[in-house]
């Protein structure tokens, strides 16, 4: 299995992995999406709301905020020590809001909550959570726990996490003279023209589409659109809650961890 | 209403990017250059800025005017 890092940024990781199946790029696909830890609020008590909004609108829009996450010193809420349904230091942290427009219409961003470990605060400070006018109230204590993306996807860690076939085009330049229909036709950009001849400006961005071939003028389209066996392209981007290569690692040890109960289920089956 | 959090079809956070979008578009950018700048790259999350309307305020006034209302009332 070789691994490249085609680019990478705080949010964005994109990698070029070759010599595994699908079913590996897939397994590892749907553990981001929906085992990969995150801390989210999850459940809010209100002391005082006299703003337009309901309760309930505001405890989701809170659930949404993203929050950045300590994997490390918390415990998911099923695990942790003390088996209690409303949680203890080791899998909670509770933010509280505390907001009043005094004299004119104000807007209550999420960087007014307070978290209680500065480690777990919103991704931004500048989400709306509420406007309030002149006079109005808000505030509630919120309790911010870990969960999976299976449960809710408040609770994803990723906005986008796609795996692609890494592309192969092949452009005869033999037969291939005088014609743009291709390179124009490609939503990608993917071709361009180098004096008359069509070359491959960015293979990457290639999501074999077709459109190329279906364009060719020709019976029998020169252009060939195919990819490289198992070679792909995994994609991810954060919700900010977690750097994306941390991501990657979590998941690599939730499946190692899936992989070591199946066997040892298995051989509890054999005896 | 007010700008959703989270983009509801990809889950991306677009609420943070709302009043820079707005205040852009008045002083009469394109949208699309706005848009691309806040770094919002699917349709997804380009409608979800592009469709909103803000309609808090005007819904903020009404109570505003029940507050003066019920001052008026105390006041005769």
């Amino acid at each position: 299995m070789k691994i490249e890092v085609q680019e990478k940024d705080e949010k964005i990781i994109r990698l070029i992995v070759k010599d595994v199946d699908v079913s590996l790029m897939n397994s590892l696909r749907r553990i981001i999406v929906s085992e990969v830890p995150s801390m989210s609020i999850d459940e809010v008590v209100v002391i005082e709301n006299s703003s337009i909004l309901q309760d309930e609108i505001i405890s989701h829009r809170l659930g949404l905020i993203p929050l950045t996450t300590d994997l490390e010193g918390y415990n998911l809420p099923e695990n942790c020590s003390c088996a209690s349904e409303f949680g203890c230091n080791l899998c909670r942290v509770t933010l509280t809001m505390n907001s009043e427009a005094r004299d004119q219409t104000q807007t209550v961003y999420s960087g007014e909550l307070v978290s209680e470990n500065p480690a777990v605060i919103p991704v931004s400070d500048k989400i709306p959570i509420v406007k309030l006018s002149k006079g109005q109230k808000l505030k509630f204590e919120a309790y911010a726990r870990l969960g999976k993306g299976k449960k809710h996807a408040k609770w994803q860690p990723v906005s986008m996490c796609t795996y692609k076939y890494y592309p192969k085009i092949e452009v005869p330049s033999k037969e291939c003279k005088d014609c743009s229909k291709c390179v124009d036709i490609c939503p990608k950009r993917v071709l361009g023209m180098k004096g008359k001849r069509v070359e491959i400006k960015n293979l990457l961005a290639c999501n074999l589409c077709m459109d190329c071939v279906d364009e060719c003028p020709k019976n029998v389209p020169p252009i060939k659109i195919t990819w490289e066996k198992n070679a792909y392209i995994l994609s991810i981007e954060s919700t900010g809650v977690l750097p994306p290569e941390k991501i990657i690692q979590q998941t690599t040890k939730i499946l190692e961890e899936q992989l070591t109960e199946l066997k040892r289920e298995i051989e509890a089956i054999k005896k | 209403m007010i700008i959703p959090v989270r983009c509801f079809t990809c889950g991306k956070l677009v609420g943070d990017k709302w009043e820079e979008f707005a205040r852009r578009i008045k002083t009469g950018e394109n949208a699309s250059d706005v848009l691309d700048s806040l770094d919002l790259s699917r349709y997804c999350c380009r409608r979800m800025l592009l469709s909103n309307v803000e309609i808090i305020d005007q819904v903020l006034r009404f109570n505003e005017e029940t507050e003066k209302r019920k001052e008026a009332h105390n006041f005769y």
